[in-house]
């Protein structure tokens, strides 16, 4: 803890700022867009620890083993999820401020009123709770048995995972589905995509991919976790490179449909995203999401390349962020809205998310010594 | 005497294969291969073999397939024939994204596919002298072979030390054979790249042919139907018309009846427009534009033209055309009667009935009964 003394008072202080520019931000520029950043941070912290959380999962599930010394970086990162949970708490408060549906005014709706339970704030708050919950189940049974195994050296661990993978694969389509439906595709009730829950999954997973890879160099440099060579990393780098790739496709495939149907209640969603400001923030999108990283890492090189792998990690997760602002921010209004509100919600949830990702850092041994498969995955070669 | 194509060189264990390969490299003999049940990690770095240079021809290709795609759309839609699908613009990039894809896919699984097996492993490859080799039925199972191959000579003598220091077990020479030109990758690249360039070829002929010549049209399907021409005697009808004629008194849809025949046979027609102020005006402008000149304004045959024009025009008001039925002066004013022309060109149905109306206004104003005044 000494020698990150000073980064760690920096973070601190940063969270701190933070903090009092969140506060503010509330009466200064008014609950709307308070609430908005709000969820915009709620969703990008949700996704990543639970894309994370994934990740252990479909390890179990497929039973592979190149990840097995790896595993406990994104195990770590899950840990997310207990923050998580307060700030989807007091995310229910935006509920009645920003959501259609669950505003009086929606009775007047015929649209809405047919779907008043479902949208209403008692239904929607029961279903976040659920959702937090059953993420937190996977969680206990995923990483903290993991964490024991590393004491026990039981592999019986490995059998329980394995058998919970599958139930947990169900949760998560579930949950991240629901996280999609209610608190992102909610805001504009009329709207419908059935494909929005895979949308966001692409991007979420993407973001936790991006956060297990700049952990990974950040204990690298530290010389920690020096079992992981070029062949671990190009597979994080493929897995990066083939899920820009299918957010791409996903969103394009979603967009094109609706603009060849041209009904108006689903092209409003682009319509408004086409326009103004918005248009560029939309392009851009494209860009940083998929076109920069796709290039960055096409070579077989460039996957294994520690330094490269970085930056478009960083990248990545600006892209994820860009994605949610741009998701949710048009519901506010024609224009762009960015400025010190933002700044210090981002300093709040970054300078906070940083400090709980590196305090997990020490929670357990750096790799999974428990687990059977560990010296399998060490020897992994492509 | 046979040349020696290589020196094979046995071993039991993939470490000790590996670890002959610097031994027998720095001896410079001649090319190396090994030969080994299944893959060992290490091995390219071992051989120093180059990159294989597949990914860069997939992403030059893919990358060609996608422009490709996107020019070609691009060129059918926007530009050589222009067409608005579900109201959208010609050159709606949207839609040619789909095809892009597939198309980039196409053309990289192709290159990545027919690249390493026609140009790189360079298939087909038939008789490869380390097939006929005894130790081959081992070397699938259980043995590893370590192979000095002549480049393009090689002295069996200095390769069989080589590798019997390097600790192999056992040793074989094998006889360069008679290369087969049958069937070589070479042939096999060259048929398809002719056919794919014969193929694109062929198209742009096509293409420059049925623009050049109009006389090759593309589909004709409407124009090459069985029928005759303008003009054109018919053989199957008596009267040589293609066409038949309306049975006689047929009424087109949307029009009044029609006065044919004699001016006897025309009584049967009735005037089929009410008797409204709408009618009499229209029926008062037609008889003041086409009648008046001659028949004069109250229809008594005095009309502005009578001096100057020999015939003496019928006065509607006598008792004759009083007696007429609609139908008779409807007749008039299609065919003309004596020197009076036919209006049939300048009026229309409704005109024509509308001017009949008026005229037995007319007729009655000069003939009004006493309770017309009334």
């Amino acid at each position: 803890m000494t020698t990150q003394a000073p980064s760690s008072r920096l973070l601190l202080a940063l969270a701190a700022l933070g903090a009092v520019g969140v506060v503010a931000s509330y009466f200064v520029t008014g609950p709307e867009r308070f609430w908005a950043n709000w969820i915009v941070w709620f969703l990008f912290l949700f996704t990543l620890a639970l894309g994370c959380l994934f990740m252990v999962g479909i390890e179990h599930l497929v039973a592979a083993r190149w990840s097995v010394p790896l595993r406990r970086v994104p195990e770590r990162l899950s840990t997310l999820l207990l923050p998580v949970v307060p700030i989807g708490l007091i995310a229910l408060g935006a509920v009645s401020v920003l959501y259609p549906g669950a505003k009086p005014e929606a009775l007047q709706n015929p649209l809405l009123a047919g779907k008043a339970t479902w949208l209403g704030l008692p239904f929607f708050s029961l279903r976040t709770v659920l959702s937090l919950a059953l993420c937190l189940w996977g969680l206990r049974v995923l990483v903290m048995g993991s964490l024991k195994q590393d004491l026990t050296k039981d592999p019986a661990y490995n059998l329980k995972a394995r058998r919970f993978a599958p139930v947990f694969m169900a949760i998560f389509a579930v949950v991240i589905t629901l996280l999609a439906y209610d608190w992102v595709s909610g805001l504009m009730p009329e709207w419908y995509s059935d494909i929005f829950g895979v949308y966001l999954f692409a991007g979420g997973f993407l973001a936790a991919l991006a956060a297990t890879v700049l952990a990974l160099s950040h204990l690298q440099a530290q010389g920690r976790l020096t079992g992981i060579r070029g062949d671990h990393r190009y597979n994080l780098g493929a897995f990066i490179f083939a899920f820009t790739v299918f957010w791409s496709y996903i969103g394009f495939a979603q967009y094109m449909l609706m603009w060849y149907a041209n009904l108006p209640e689903e092209v409003l969603w682009y319509k408004i995203r086409f326009e103004g400001g918005w248009h560029t923030l939309t392009i851009t999108l494209a860009v940083i999401h998929f076109v920069v990283p796709f290039f960055a890492l096409v070579t077989r090189d460039a996957k294994s390349n520690a330094a490269r792998l970085k930056w478009v990690a960083l990248l990545m997760l600006g892209a994820h962020y860009l994605d949610l602002y741009w998701m949710i921010f048009p519901m506010l209004g024609k224009g762009v809205l960015f400025s010190w509100p933002e700044v210090a919600f981002g300093a709040f949830f970054v300078a906070g998310g940083l400090m709980w990702a590196r305090r997990s850092m020490n929670w357990g041994e750096d790799m999974p010594v428990g687990d059977p498969f560990l010296a399998k995955g060490l020897e992994f070669h492509l | 005497m046979p040349k020696t194509f290589a020196v094979l060189g046995l071993f039991d264990h993939p470490d000790a294969l590996m670890q002959a390969i610097p031994q027998v490299k720095a001896k410079n003999l001649g090319r190396i291969e090994t030969y080994t049940p299944y893959p060992i990690h290490g091995m390219d770095e071992a051989l120093g073999l180059r990159r294989s240079p597949l990914g860069g021809m997939v992403l030059v290709m893919g990358v060609l397939g996608a422009l490709t795609a996107f020019g070609f759309q691009y060129w059918i839609s926007a530009v050589d024939y222009p067409i608005v699908t579900g109201g959208k613009a010609p050159w709606s990039w949207e839609a040619f994204i789909p095809i892009m894809f597939e198309v980039t896919v196409l053309f990289a699984t192709f290159t990545a596919g027919l690249g390493m097996l026609l140009l790189l492993n360079k298939l087909p490859f038939f008789g490869h002298p380390v097939l006929q080799s005894k130790a081959m039925r081992a070397i699938t199972r259980d043995r590893f072979a370590l192979a000095i191959e002549a480049d393009p000579e090689l002295d069996a003598e200095a390769a069989r030390e080589a590798l019997r220091a390097a600790g192999a077990a056992d040793l074989e020479v094998l006889e360069q054979e008679p290369p087969k030109p049958f069937l070589t990758s070479d042939f096999v690249l060259r048929t398809l790249g002719a056919i794919a360039i014969a193929c694109v070829a062929a198209g742009a002929v096509m293409y420059g042919a049925i623009k050049l010549f109009p006389v090759l049209p593309p589909m004709s399907h409407m124009q090459d139907q069985p029928r005759l021409g303008p003009q054109q005697a018919n053989a199957f009808f008596a009267d040589g018309r293609s066409m038949r004629m309306p049975v006689s008194g047929t009424v087109a849809r949307g029009h009044l009846p029609a006065a044919t025949g004699t001016q006897d046979d025309a009584k049967t027609l009735s005037n089929p427009l009410p008797r409204t102020e709408a009618t009499f005006a229209l029926g008062k402008q037609v008889f003041t534009r086409r009648c008046a000149v001659c028949h004069g304004a109250l229809g008594n045959g005095t009309g502005s033209l009578t001096a100057a024009y020999g015939a003496k025009p019928a006065n509607l008001t006598a008792q004759m055309f009083r007696d007429y039925a609609d139908g008779q002066i409807y007749w008039a004013i299609v065919h003309g009667k004596n020197a009076m022309p036919s209006q049939a060109a300048e009026l229309d149905d409704k005109e024509r009935w509308a001017a009949v109306h008026y005229v037995r206004a007319l007729q009655r104003a000069q003939n009004a009964k006493d309770e017309d005044l009334r």
